[in-house]
């Protein structure tokens, strides 16, 4: 019997006004994408602790994707850009902790954006299979 | 007087001029500032032995004249004693700072810890302070006398002057100390602020022509409370002032540059680049010793979240994490904002140096975005959104 090849698992943060609804629209139009995330949704990109993607991270996931509305779109004024100032805390934590930066990704993705939401986690999963599983990973954990 | 000035002073009171490491102009101006009612409290270091001193908040003006002179083993944090509401009671608090004190004092402001405007903030440069209890193994085994015997201590030109009960004076270069392991605390060596211009009077010795050394203060004054608190010792008959010479301004800026510039070389020695993929495994091993008890946080004076903080309630007993969750969240969490005060490597019981480690963290960061922690109360720019 073939050994099965090495899936990663990502963690995807998604807002419930557009990148949740984009990856209803990726879903809806039938643009395939890889089984590897598990989507989180929240209220607003700007609910992202950083701490739950540290969490994320220490937990086993191989990668952590954080999405929201794009800049100007969000649905609370200006949720986006707070993430976007937590993220690079975040970004700079990763990097001195001397994780891959590809394991840790922020994409605005609106809701109708269901194509670039597939072509994303294609293109995430891609670049974390060629990584392979993340150092951060507890033991035990596949 | 006006904000910028810098003058000369010392004490008019001869047994304080004759204590305070400096004409005992500090001790005098927050005497005055307590007695002629400026303030209602003053913070200083009460001493206990040269090695060790413990913050307290007095109305004494007796207990505040007697708090004069320097100690250099001596590295309290004084920012979180302040914290303790008295100034957001609407109390007001004249207090000494070395520049990360300040610093810390400010990141508290910001974070509605403490009442600036309530607090006269009396500033010392610094030079760096000596852990205690290295310093007393220095003194037996390099300087050769007993650490009990010393009474006094001084840092002039370099070098490091123990005088001793008997009258003898040993003096060593501190660069030679520090290449054995001794001298100043780590984090004091890559510090890059060492005069505290963000505190309402910057107090030292550099600058002082060579006639008074040792007699008089340089102090620049930094705002408008530093001209109220000079302006009172002066009428109240604390202290005498004259205007600091060009050459002293010159001579002050000469001794910073070079604490500076020793600053970037130590840098690179005590933080050394990692290469990418070992870092990872330095962290964890680093950290493996954590016992987990907090102290790190409990003194840290940038840390305002209080009991209930993300880096202690989202651990558990129960984590399998290769590094624990409260160090990461904690890195994140005051990469802004640490002054490098170094308080959470001194109160280590597994020894693990947090303070360097968060250096990592955030020196780059705080570089990478122009901004230095603690030295005005306006929203750091990176935080501003539309």
């Amino acid at each position: 019997m073939m050994a099965e090849e090495w899936e990663p698992k990502i963690v995807l943060f998604a807002c419930n006004w557009c990148s949740y609804g984009g990856s209803d629209a990726a879903g809806v139009a039938r643009f395939q994408q890889p089984p590897t995330t598990r989507i989180i949704r929240v209220m607003c990109s700007g609910r992202i602790d950083p701490a739950f993607v540290l969490e994320a991270f220490l937990e086993g996931a191989d990668g952590v994707c954080v999405t929201g509305c794009h800049i100007g779109d969000c649905h609370y004024i200006n949720g986006n850009e707070k993430t976007k100032v937590r993220y690079s805390f975040l970004e700079r934590v990763v990097k001195e902790l001397g994780i891959e930066p590809e394991r840790l990704r922020l994409e605005w993705i609106s809701a109708s954006e269901g194509e670039k939401f597939a072509n994303f986690v294609k293109q995430v999963t891609e670049d974390i299979k060629k990584l392979g599983p993340s150092p951060l990973k507890p033991e035990g954990v596949q | 007087m006006n904000v910028g000035e810098c003058y000369l002073g010392w004490s008019t009171k001869d047994e304080v001029r004759e204590k305070g490491a400096s004409g005992g102009l500090v001790t005098s101006v927050l005497a005055a500032a307590l007695e002629k009612g400026l303030v209602e409290k003053v913070l200083v270091l009460k001493k206990i032995s040269e090695y060790d001193a413990e913050p307290i908040i007095t109305d004494s003006v007796d207990e505040v004249l007697e708090s004069a002179g320097s100690l250099h083993a001596v590295p309290v944090g004084l920012s979180k004693k302040l914290g303790l509401q008295l100034t957001r009671l609407g109390k007001k608090i004249a207090t000494v700072g070395k520049p990360c004190d300040v610093r810390g004092m400010y990141e508290m402001a910001l974070r509605d810890q403490i009442n600036i405007d309530n607090t006269y903030i009396v500033g010392l440069n610094c030079g760096g302070t000596m852990p205690p209890i290295l310093t007393r193994k220095m003194l037996r085994e390099v300087y050769e006398i007993d650490p009990e015997e010393v009474v006094e201590e001084e840092i002039a030109k370099g070098e490091l002057i123990f005088k001793t009960k008997d009258g003898k004076e040993i003096a060593k270069k501190i660069d030679e100390l520090e290449e054995m392991g001794y001298g100043r605390r780590e984090n004091c060596r890559y510090c890059f602020v060492k005069i505290p211009t963000n505190a309402d009077l910057a107090c030292g010795n550099w600058g002082v022509p060579k006639a008074k050394q040792g007699q008089a203060t340089f102090v620049e004054v930094c705002s408008e409370k530093g001209i109220e608190l000079l302006e009172n010792a002066v009428n109240a008959g604390y202290i005498e002032l004259e205007s600091a010479s060009e050459k002293g301004i010159n001579a002050r800026k000469k001794v910073e540059q070079a604490m500076i510039d020793l600053a970037s070389k130590w840098r690179e020695e005590l933080l050394p680049s990692i290469p990418d993929e070992e870092r990872l495994s330095f962290y964890i091993k680093e950290l493996e010793d954590c016992i987990g008890c907090g102290a790190c946080k409990t003194v840290c004076p940038v840390c305002a979240c209080g009991d209930d903080s993300k880096c202690t309630t989202m651990i558990s007993e129960l984590d399998n994490h290769k590094i624990s969750l409260y160090h990461l969240i904690r890195f994140l969490h005051i990469m802004d904002s640490c002054v490098a005060c170094g308080m959470c490597t001194d109160v280590c019981p597994a020894e693990i140096k947090m303070s360097q480690l968060q250096a990592r963290f955030s020196l780059p960061f705080q570089e990478e975005k122009e901004y230095v922690a603690g030295m005005t109360l306006e929203k750091p720019p990176f935080f501003e959104v539309r």
